[in-house]
C-alpha cells in the first residue's frame, strides 16, 4: 500500500541525517495517493462493521447476541463504539494527514504555474504531441486566420495572448484556470468539518431535562432558564399526529427575554445553546387541581365535592378541618427503606393524592386518598364523621426538552460551503489550454493548433472541432 | 382509484418498450429503432413527472417522503440525466444498459407493498420547511407544498444516486468493452459501443455529478438533522452508510488519477460503490435499524 522509499540524505551530521531521513519517509509515506485510496477503501470497508453491530448498546445486548467470548473482543476492540474508537479516529488522522501533506506537497508549485502561465514563446512541434490537436488549412492570408482564431476561441471564453506577426503567429489561450484550485478547495473544506467535529466534541454538551407546564427549567452552564408556558399536540383530521409543540419563555435575571413556539425541526437558539422539542407526557408526581368528594362514615353516597389546586388550602364542606393538597403519584408504591412515596411507573395506573390536614393553623396530620380505593385508609379525624373520596384530577403536561450547544457546528457549515465551491470548480470548471501556431504557406494560412484539459477530454475535443469549423468557414 | 398508481402502470409500460428498444437498436444498429428509443424514453420521462405531480397532489406535500416515491425521483433523475447524456454526446447505443436498469428499477418499485406506496400526511419530524418558502406559498394558500431541508436532501441524495446508477451501466459496458479491446473477447455486439476511453470518460462525468450531489445531500441531511435532533451526525446506518458510500467514490476520483489504477480498476470501484448505493437505499432501510426506517 505504501510507496515508502528512502529518503534522500543529504548529510551534515550522522543524527541529523537520521532524522531527516526518518522525517522525509515520513513525509514521503503521507505525500501519496495510494495512501489516499488505502485509507479511503479501509474507512469504507471497517465502516460497515458499526452497522452491523448495534452501537452504544448496554453490555447484556452485546452478551444476549453474540456471547461472552465475542462480547470480550468487541469490548476490547471497541467495537460497540467504533466510529469513537482509537483506531478509527487514527484512520481519519491518517486521512487527514495525507491531505496536508499532499496539499503542502502540491499546491504551491501548482499556485507557481497558475500565475506565471503565460509562456514567452513555444514550439510549435509542441503542438503535434498534445493528445488532442489538429491542423486545418484555411484559404485566407495568415493574419486573417490569426483573426479569426482569436475571435472563434475569445467567443468560446477564452482569454488569449498573443506573440509574432506577418507569416508565423503564436497564439495560446486560457480558460477555467481557477477550476484547478478546486480539488484544494475540498481538501482543505475536508480539515475544517473534522475541525468543527473536535470543536463540538471538546466544548460542547448535550442534556435533556423534563419540564412542567408553568415550571422553570435550569439550563445547564447558563445564566438564564427556561419556562414552559404551553404545551400541546396538533392533529390531522384522519387523528394522526401533525405536530408536538411547546411554547417556551427564556427568563434571564427575573425578566421574560423572548418567547418562542418550538416543535420537532423548529429549535430555539439563544446565546449559542439550542432547545428541542424532543419528548412530552403527564406528569406522575404533580397534578394542577384534584376534586375530592366528601363520604359520611358507614354511607356510600358522597355529598360535597370540591376543588383543591396544587398546593392550596381548602376547607372540608361539613367539617371544620382544612386540607392541603400536597402529594400526588401516578402509580402508587411505598419505598419502605426511604419511608417515601413514589411512583411504580409513570402510567396512571394507581393515582393517590396526599393531603396535609389542618385545624386552624395547625397541621394535625396527614391522608393518603386513592382513586381506585375510595375509603383504603381514614382520611379525617374520628370527630369528623367522614372520609375523602379521590373524584378526579386534571394532570400537568411536561415537555421533554433536549439540550445541546456545539459551537463546532458553524465551522462544520462553513466547511460544507467551501466544499460546494470546491465541487463547483472541480467538477465543472475545466482548466483548458489552447496553443495555435499560424503559418503562411503560399496563398493559404495553415493553423496548427491543440490543447490540454484537466478534466472531461470530450468537451475540450468537441470544443476544437467547433474552432476548427468557425475558422474554416468563418462562422 | 389512485392517479399516481394508474400513471406508474403506464410508466412501467413504458420503460419496458424503451428497454427493449434501445436492446433491439444495440443489437440490430437500426438507426430508426435507435430514434423510437429515445422519443420512447422520453415519454416514459413525462409519464414519471405525472407521477410525481399527481402524487404531489394527493399527498398534499413534496413527493419525496417514502420509499415509493423516493424510486419514483430517482427513476425520474436517471431518465433526465440519461437524455442529457445522449443529447449532448450522441452515443445512443449506451441507453441500453441504462434503460434496462431503469426498468429493473420500475419492477422493483411495483413490488413494494402497498403500504410503501400509499400516500400518507406527514410525521412530525419529517415536517421541515423553509420559512421563506411557507410564507411566500401562502400567498396563494399553498404554504403545504413549501419543501425545506428534508426534501432538498431527499432531492439531492436521488439527483446523485442518479448519477451513480448511470455510471454503474457505464462501468459495466466498460469492463467488457476493454476485453473486447485488448483481445481477451470478441463479441460483435461489443464492437456496437465507442471506444473504452470515452465510456470511462462519460462514466466519470456521471459521477461528477453524482459525487457532488450525494456530498449536498449528506450534508443538507445533517443540516436537517441539526434541527430536528440537535445533533447533525450520529452514525446511524443510513448515516454512516452514504459516508460508505461517499469513501468508496472518493476512492473512484483517485483512483482515475493513480498510476495502476486508471481504468479498469477504477470502472470497478465504480461498480462497489453502486452497490453501496443499493444497500445504502433498500438494504438498510430493510436490514439495519436506525432513524431511516421510513424510507
Amino acid at each position: 500500500m505504501s510507496e515508502k522509499g528512502k529518503g534522500a540524505s543529504t548529510g551534515g551530521g550522522k543524527e541529523r541525517s537520521f532524522l531527516h531521513a526518518a522525517g522525509s519517509n515520513i513525509w514521503y509515506f503521507f505525500n501519496s495517493l495510494k495512501l489516499t485510496l488505502g485509507v479511503l477503501i479501509t474507512l469504507a470497508l471497517v465502516s460497515i462493521i458499526g452497522t452491523v453491530i448495534e452501537q452504544n448498546q448496554p453490555v447484556e445486548q452485546y452478551l444476549a447476541a453474540y456471547g461472552e467470548r465475542w462480547t470480550g473482543i468487541i469490548f476490547k476492540t471497541g467495537l460497540h463504539n467504533m466510529y469513537h474508537s482509537w483506531w478509527f479516529l487514527a484512520l481519519l488522522a491518517m486521512l487527514a494527514l495525507n491531505i496536508v501533506v499532499c496539499t503542502f506537497e502540491r499546491f504551491p508549485p501548482k499556485w507557481k504555474s497558475l500565475l506565471n502561465h503565460i509562456p514567452d514563446k513555444f514550439d510549435p512541434r509542441l503542438i503535434e504531441k498534445l493528445a488532442h490537436n489538429k491542423t486545418v488549412t484555411v484559404n485566407t492570408s495568415a493574419s486573417t486566420a490569426v483573426e479569426r482564431m482569436s475571435k472563434a476561441l475569445k467567443k468560446k471564453g477564452y482569454c488569449i495572448s498573443q506573440s509574432g506577426s506577418g507569416s508565423e503567429s503564436f497564439i495560446y489561450a486560457w480558460r477555467g484556470r481557477v477550476g484547478r484550485l478546486g480539488s484544494d478547495f475540498v481538501h482543505i473544506s475536508l480539515l475544517l468539518i473534522l475541525l468543527g467535529a473536535i470543536i463540538g466534541s471538546y466544548s460542547g454538551f448535550k442534556s435533556f431535562d423534563a419540564v412542567y407546564v408553568g415550571d422553570l427549567m435550569k439550563v445547564p452552564t447558563a445564566e438564564f432558564k427556561l419556562r414552559l408556558d404551553k404545551f400541546w399536540i396538533d392533529y390531522y383530521d384522519t387523528g394522526q399526529v401533525r405536530q408536538y409543540n411547546s411554547m417556551i419563555t427564556i427568563v434571564e435575571d427575573g425578566k421574560e427575554v423572548l418567547t418562542k413556539q418550538i416543535w420537532v425541526n423548529e429549535p430555539l437558539s439563544y446565546k449559542g445553546i439550542r432547545f428541542y422539542q424532543s419528548s412530552y407526557g403527564m406528569a406522575w408526581n404533580r397534578v394542577e387541581e384534584a376534586q375530592i368528594g366528601v363520604r359520611k362514615k358507614g354511607s356510600e353516597e358522597v355529598t360535597d365535592v370540591f376543588t383543591i389546586k396544587w398546593n392550596e388550602k381548602a376547607n372540608v364542606p361539613g367539617t371544620p378541618y382544612d386540607v392541603k393538597l400536597v402529594g400526588y403519584t401516578a402509580d402508587y408504591e411505598y419505598d419502605k427503606a426511604k419511608g417515601i412515596v413514589t411512583s411504580k411507573s409513570a402510567e396512571p395506573n394507581n393515582p393517590a393524592v396526599m393531603f396535609e390536614i389542618y385545624e386552624g393553623a395547625d397541621m394535625i396530620g396527614g391522608a393518603l386518598v386513592f382513586l381506585n380505593h375510595p375509603g383504603l385508609y381514614p382520611s379525617l379525624p374520628e370527630s369528623a364523621n367522614a372520609d375523602l373520596v379521590f373524584g378526579g384530577y386534571k394532570g400537568i403536561m411536561y415537555s421533554g426538552i433536549s439540550i445541546n450547544k456545539d459551537p463546532g457546528t458553524n465551522v462544520v457549515w462553513a466547511g460544507s460551503l467551501v466544499m460546494g465551491l470546491g465541487f463547483y470548480l472541480a467538477f465543472f470548471v475545466y482548466h483548458r489550454r489552447v496553443w495555435v501556431h499560424v503559418r503562411q504557406t503560399g496563398k493559404s494560412a495553415e493553423v496548427k493548433f491543440g490543447g490540454m484539459i484537466n478534466k472531461n477530454t470530450l468537451a475540450l475535443e468537441r470544443e476544437l472541432d467547433d474552432i476548427a469549423d468557425s475558422i474554416v468557414s468563418d462562422r | 382509484m389512485i392517479l399516481s398508481l394508474v400513471f406508474f402502470t403506464f410508466s412501467l409500460v413504458f420503460y419496458f418498450i424503451t428497454a427493449l428498444l434501445y436492446l433491439g437498436h444495440w443489437i440490430f444498429k437500426k438507426k430508426w429503432i435507435g430514434q423510437t428509443a429515445t422519443a420512447m424514453s422520453f415519454v416514459a420521462l413525462m409519464s414519471t413527472s405525472m407521477i410525481l405531480i399527481s402524487r404531489a397532489g394527493e399527498s398534499g406535500h413534496a413527493p419525496f417522503s417514502n420509499l415509493w416515491e423516493s424510486m419514483m425521483l430517482f427513476i425520474w433523475a436517471t431518465n433526465i440525466g440519461y437524455l442529457i447524456m445522449e443529447y449532448k454526446h450522441k452515443f445512443k447505443v449506451l441507453g441500453v444498459a441504462v434503460m434496462t436498469f431503469e426498468f429493473l428499477a420500475m419492477l422493483s418499485a411495483f413490488a413494494l407493498p402497498y403500504k410503501f406506496k400509499s400516500a400518507e400526511p406527514l410525521n412530525p419530524a419529517l415536517q421541515s420547511k423553509w420559512h421563506w418558502m411557507s410564507d411566500l406559498l401562502a400567498r396563494w394558500d399553498l404554504q403545504s407544498y413549501a419543501i425545506g431541508w428534508l426534501d432538498f436532501h431527499v432531492f439531492a441524495t436521488f439527483v446523485g444516486y442518479a448519477g451513480f446508477a448511470i455510471a454503474f451501466g457505464l462501468s459495466i459496458i466498460y469492463i467488457f468493452k476493454e476485453r473486447q479491446e485488448t483481445g481477451v473477447s470478441t463479441s460483435r455486439l461489443m464492437a456496437a459501443f465507442p471506444d473504452a476511453r470515452i465510456i470511462d470518460e462519460l462514466s466519470y462525468r456521471a459521477i461528477a455529478w453524482g459525487f457532488p450531489f450525494l456530498t449536498v445531500g449528506i450534508i443538507s441531511g445533517a443540516v436537517w438533522a441539526d434541527y430536528a435532533w440537535g445533533t447533525y451526525w450520529s452514525w446511524d446506518p443510513k448515516e454512516t452508510w452514504s459516508l460508505i458510500t461517499w469513501f468508496v467514490y472518493a476512492a473512484y476520483l483517485h483512483a482515475r488519477v493513480t498510476r495502476g489504477w486508471r481504468g479498469r480498476k477504477a470502472a470497478w470501484i465504480s461498480i462497489a460503490g453502486f452497490l453501496a448505493v443499493i444497500f445504502l437505499y433498500w438494504g438498510v432501510s430493510f436490514i439495519l435499524p436506525g432513524l431511516h426506517a421510513y424510507a
